[in-house]
């Protein structure tokens, strides 16, 4: 990939960019630069103006103000932006929207081959090439509308790299696929940049994400409120967390004190400002006693954190405590005998595929049940067979004790669902919408109007009543969608994906609302999500995989489980990560996996484990990793067993 | 009674609560018509100018048709001839003798038709022996080069008869042939307006287009914006999810109708509403909740707006095509008239045409009445079965 441009030159260089759409300012005084083969992310929640840039820079935005310049190009005009397209690959937001449904990976592939004039003779090597990497080879006939949501981004991935561009833009490439692929999909790109010199600019809704990037962006109202590398940002924060046992924090009093407070499974995470462990120690002991010492441990923020608190600092965003178990979910004295979900053997099959294959779990009153699992697992048909969409082929699902196939009147009534993408009438403003709901569930005007306020003061959509659905940012959208699920009030709630696309700041808020619900009114939850921040928050989870349910578990079970299959979870950090991997895996450690900029490994006796680590590397002539004890996510569970389950299925399967 | 029960019991709450599920729907689905512009946009036009314009738009007559003359003659008879080819109908023109320009002229369009006069026109005339024209038609245009042909034909044979009686006259005699002379007497529409029969035509295939339309692009909307199965979850019943739509729509087309009729056709345009204005609305209704069945049906085949706007057009052109609004179903072959009975829109023209027209009272009209409304049972019933199917 040779490049007449010199190497020191920024790819990207914006400079004080404005954009405004009629009256509405999208875009104000951004600047940034991006060097030749960084991995550069934009980070914010919806309407940041993270699409804006990436568009200016697509040159597919018109702008007003500052100046946009891409390989020393300004980007002034049609005809500017022509001269650069060749050279870069822009995908713009959602799933596999630039690509052709009814076209196959290889024609969708030779399209873009074609449309970019690529010759033949180089198209079909770096198309092959591409396809392997992606393993989207075996799949080469099968229609792009057939494929999985993972399958699609990498696909899209390989129809924007097609002509070898030396910049690609990728718009929240990573939005509504799962943990595994998307892991799977910044591997690749990782690589890519690695082989081809390339450099990318990528927008992410995903904080967790933001460790991956060489440098960032966080982008709020328009503006960048922080630049820089990863590392660099949480120095600059000055903060600590300190970790306190659930079970020896006093909410009150530290919500108090203490402006941003994680509430986790059993664990609450405080944000001190303070660039000073011993510091940050006495000012939580402060509140909560010296006695609580052993129960506490200081660490340094994470991206997450020092997002939260950048964005805890502008006017106007209101940002909820999370909350994990504070508090115990009440049994009701009739739930306890029967569970609000029970599903026996659910099995649907369409065709010769079987989509759910006896898939058993029961969710209590009061609780909230997670079902995860990678794109295409059998999530949303479970929600559609337990919700009387669709009719399971064989077994039971009975919900609010009665069977779903022969569900009358009475039964949907206890029901409330949101399904994937809150489908709303867009076209009608917000009372519109509750007032619709609550006429479709039949209740009587006054009641609607009572039920609707109350719908409105839970979701924070007052002042918001009159606006069009449409108009609305994704955040209260979602709420407005949960608001309509709720108006009749039901004792059983579905939500498929409720929190996909929706921003950290606006899924914290709805997060709060959905405790309410089970905490103080034992609404029985179930909900998919691809978050596995939110999976922490859960009272129980299922994993399911390839139609069947295959854990059933609370969080802490599931980490505790693994811990005992595989021990203690260890942190590598290293400046060549994916050189150290390879060096890693040959060394006898099959289960390291690429986590951020870093590598998770998991060994039984982690001091023997970390000598031949650095054995290891040291042969392979890398420099001497930083080595770090961690305690197991979420996500470090679902990413290894459901790797774990993917190699057992392709061993059977060759 | 009450011992056997076999009936859900029907108490008050229940039919109330039943009614107000669906008015919600009809609530929602009129603020949704309203602020989708296009579709709005669509409905006005249809009701309002495009009956307009039908009423406005050139009617099947000749118009000035351009006609060249070529005189041979140059006699009084053959000027006599070219001056009875004048305007409103005509457009004669005087023409050089050169048939190679002529045939050129003819092949540009630039004339409809050419009549030759030949040399010993005006002799053969006043000599009473027959004597002959040519007249050559471009005929790419066939209701109109049958009407030009027919027109010269009659112009002709009136100018042969004045210049036979006149030269009966000149020679004194009075030998005057019987001839018999037909005197028609319009009823209904005593100055044969095209123009009342045109609109009302428009007015009955735009029914069918927004009656088949609108409930079939209300339900397809949702079922692309996955919002169907937010209703699907509710108690609401298929049949209520279905009625909701095809009733909001159905009084969509009939204040669209209302609007048509009152204001445009009879207020502006003066068409004269002669049968009762209360059956003319109830027959409408009855069409329209028909043609929503089909529209409903349609909706089941299509899985966007794209789509369903195809679906539509295929059912639309048959129905108008075959329902008498624009061609004669006397005319058509035996099978295709028993074949045309499925067509609602056969049996609402005749409906249409007797009440607004000849005022025809109800028993007139109530075996076409019965027959569209067995045919809308059963559209309705395909539509609410495939629907129910299609999400369980």
């Amino acid at each position: 990939m040779a490049s007449s441009a010199n190497a020191a030159e920024p790819v990207v260089a914006v400079e004080r960019l404005g954009k405004r759409y009629r009256r509405a300012v999208a875009l104000q005084a951004v600047s940034l630069t991006v060097p030749r083969g960084q991995l550069y992310g934009l980070i914010g929640p919806d309407g940041a103006g993270k699409s804006s840039l990436l568009k200016a820079v697509a040159g597919v935005l018109s702008y007003e103000e500052g100046a946009v310049r891409v390989f020393g190009k300004l980007i002034d005009s049609e005809r500017a932006a022509e001269d650069v397209k060749a050279r870069l690959g822009f995908m713009p937001q959602g799933l596999g929207l630039n690509l052709y449904g009814e076209l196959s990976i290889e024609e969708n592939v030779d399209f873009f081959a074609r449309l970019r004039l690529v010759p033949a003779h180089e198209a079909a090597p770096r198309k092959e090439r591409l396809l392997a990497m992606t393993r989207l080879a075996p799949y080469r006939e099968r229609p792009m509308k057939n494929l999985s949501g993972g399958m699609k981004q990498k696909l899209g991935l390989v129809c924007t790299l097609i002509h070898a561009p030396e910049l690609i833009i990728l718009d929240e490439p990573t939005t509504g696929v799962d943990p595994v692929s998307r892991r799977d999909f910044w591997v690749i790109l990782a690589q890519l940049i690695e082989e081809h010199r390339l450099t990318a600019l990528v927008s992410t809704a995903y904080l967790d994400e933001a460790s991956r990037f060489d440098r960032l962006a966080l982008m709020h109202a328009g503006r960048v409120m922080a630049e820089g590398e990863p590392e660099r940002l949480v120095r600059d924060a000055r903060a600590r967390i300190v970790e306190l046992q659930a079970d020896a924090a006093q909410p009150g009093p530290l919500e108090q004190r203490f402006a941003q407070i994680d509430w986790r499974a059993n664990v609450a995470r405080i944000y001190v400002e303070g660039d000073d462990d011993d510091s940050a120690r006495r000012a939580v002991l402060d509140v909560v006693g010296p006695a609580t010492a052993p129960h506490l441990a200081v660490r340094q923020p994470e991206l997450e954190d020092v997002f939260v608190a950048l964005l805890r600092a502008q006017d106007g965003v209101a940002i909820e405590p999370l909350r994990g178990l504070s508090a115990p979910a009440p049994r009701h004295a009739s739930a306890d005998a029967e569970h609000a979900i029970d599903a026996r053997e659910l099995t649907r099959s369409f065709g010769a595929f079987r989509a759910v294959d006896a898939a058993s779990f029961g969710v209590h009153y009061g609780e909230i049940f997670g079902l995860l699992g990678a794109n295409g697992a059998g999530k949303t048909t479970v929600i559609k067979m337990l919700t009387g969409i669709l009719p399971p082929s064989s077994g039971l699902g009975r919900v609010a004790g009665a069977d779903m196939r022969r569900a009358g009147q009475a039964i949907k009534e206890r029901i409330g669902y949101m399904s994937q993408a809150f489908s709303l009438y867009t076209d009608l403003t917000v009372m519109e919408n509750l007032l619709l709901f609550a006429g479709v569930y039949g209740l009587e005007r006054r009641l609607a109007q009572e039920r609707a306020r109350w719908v409105l003061a839970l979701g924070g959509l007052e002042g918001h009543e009159d606006r069009a659905a449409s108009s609305l940012p994704m955040g209260l959208r979602q709420r407005l969608a949960l608001g309509c699920a709720l108006i009749h009030q039901p004792r059983v709630l579905f939500l498929d994906e409720p929190t996909s696309g929706v921003d950290p700041i606006g899924r914290r808020r709805f997060w709060a609302i959905l405790q309410e619900l089970a905490r103080e009114q034992g609404v029985a939850i179930l909900l998919t999500t691809h978050y596995m921040s939110e999976a922490e928050l859960c009272d129980r989870l299922a994993l399911m995989f390839a139609g069947r349910v295959v854990a059933d578990a609370t969080p802490a079970a599931m980490k505790a489980q693994l811990a005992a299959e595989q021990g203690q979870l260890l942190d590598v950090s290293t400046a060549a990560p994916a050189a150290a991997l390879a060096a890693m895996r040959a060394a006898g450690f099959p289960g390291a996996v690429l986590h951020g900029r870093g590598i998770h490994v998991m060994a039984h006796d982690p001091r023997d484990a970390q000598e031949r680590m650095r054995a290891a590397l040291e042969r392979a002539g890398l420099p001497e990793p930083l080595v770090a004890r961690r305690e197991l996510s979420m996500e470090d569970v679902f990413v290894h067993r459901i790797l774990a389950l993917e190699a057992a299925a392709a061993a059977r399967t060759p | 009674m009450s011992r056997n029960r076999t009936w859900p019991r029907l108490d008050g709450s229940r039919a109330r609560r039943w009614l107000r599920q669906v008015a919600a729907l009809m609530v929602k689905e009129w603020r949704q018509l309203l602020r989708d512009r296009a579709l709005f946009g669509f409905v006005v036009f249809i009701f309002t100018v495009d009956i307009m314009i039908a009423f406005g738009a050139p009617e099947l007559d000749l118009h000035r048709s351009p006609v060249g003359v070529i005189d041979r003659d140059r006699s009084a008879a053959s000027r006599d001839l070219f001056y009875r080819l004048r305007p409103p109908y005509f457009a004669a023109s005087v023409l050089p003798e050169q048939e190679a320009q002529l045939e050129r002229r003819l092949d540009r369009g630039e004339l409809r038709a050419v009549l030759t006069i030949p040399h010993g026109f005006e002799r053969d005339l006043v000599s009473g022996r027959p004597t002959d024209l040519q007249l050559t038609v471009d005929a790419s245009d066939s209701n109109l080069s049958y009407l030009l042909a027919s027109y010269v034909e009659r112009i002709t044979a009136a100018m042969a008869q004045e210049w036979h009686e006149r030269r009966d006259a000149a020679s004194g005699r009075d030998n005057r042939e019987p001839v018999v002379l037909l005197q028609p007497r319009m009823r209904f529409n005593p100055t044969m307006r095209e123009g009342w029969f045109s609109t009302i035509s428009e007015l009955l295939g735009m029914l069918t287009v927004a009656g088949i339309l609108l409930p079939a692009a209300a339900l397809v909307r949702e079922k692309e914006r996955g919002t169907i199965e937010q209703l699907l979850v509710s108690p609401l019943t298929p049949l209520q999810i279905v009625l909701g739509k095809v009733m909001a729509m159905t009084a969509v087309t009939l204040l669209g109708t209302l609007v048509a009729v009152a204001g445009v056709m009879h207020g502006w345009l003066g068409v004269p509403f002669a049968g009762s204005i209360p059956l003319f609305f109830a027959m409408v209704a009855l069409f329209a909740m028909t043609a929503a069945g089909l529209g409903v049906t349609a909706a089941t085949f299509a899985r966007n707006s794209g789509q369903v706007g195809l679906v539509v057009l295929l059912l639309v052109m048959p129905i108008t095509m075959l329902s008498g609004t624009w061609n004669l179903v006397e005319g058509m072959p035996p099978w295709l008239r028993t074949a045309i009975e499925v067509s609602p829109l056969r049996h609402f023209v005749q409906i249409a045409y007797g009440v607004l027209l000849r005022g025809a009272d109800a028993s007139e009209v109530a075996l076409p009445a019965a027959k569209m409304a067995l045919l809308g049972a059963v559209f309705f019933a395909a539509g609410v079965s495939r629907f129910r199917r299609q999400f369980r």
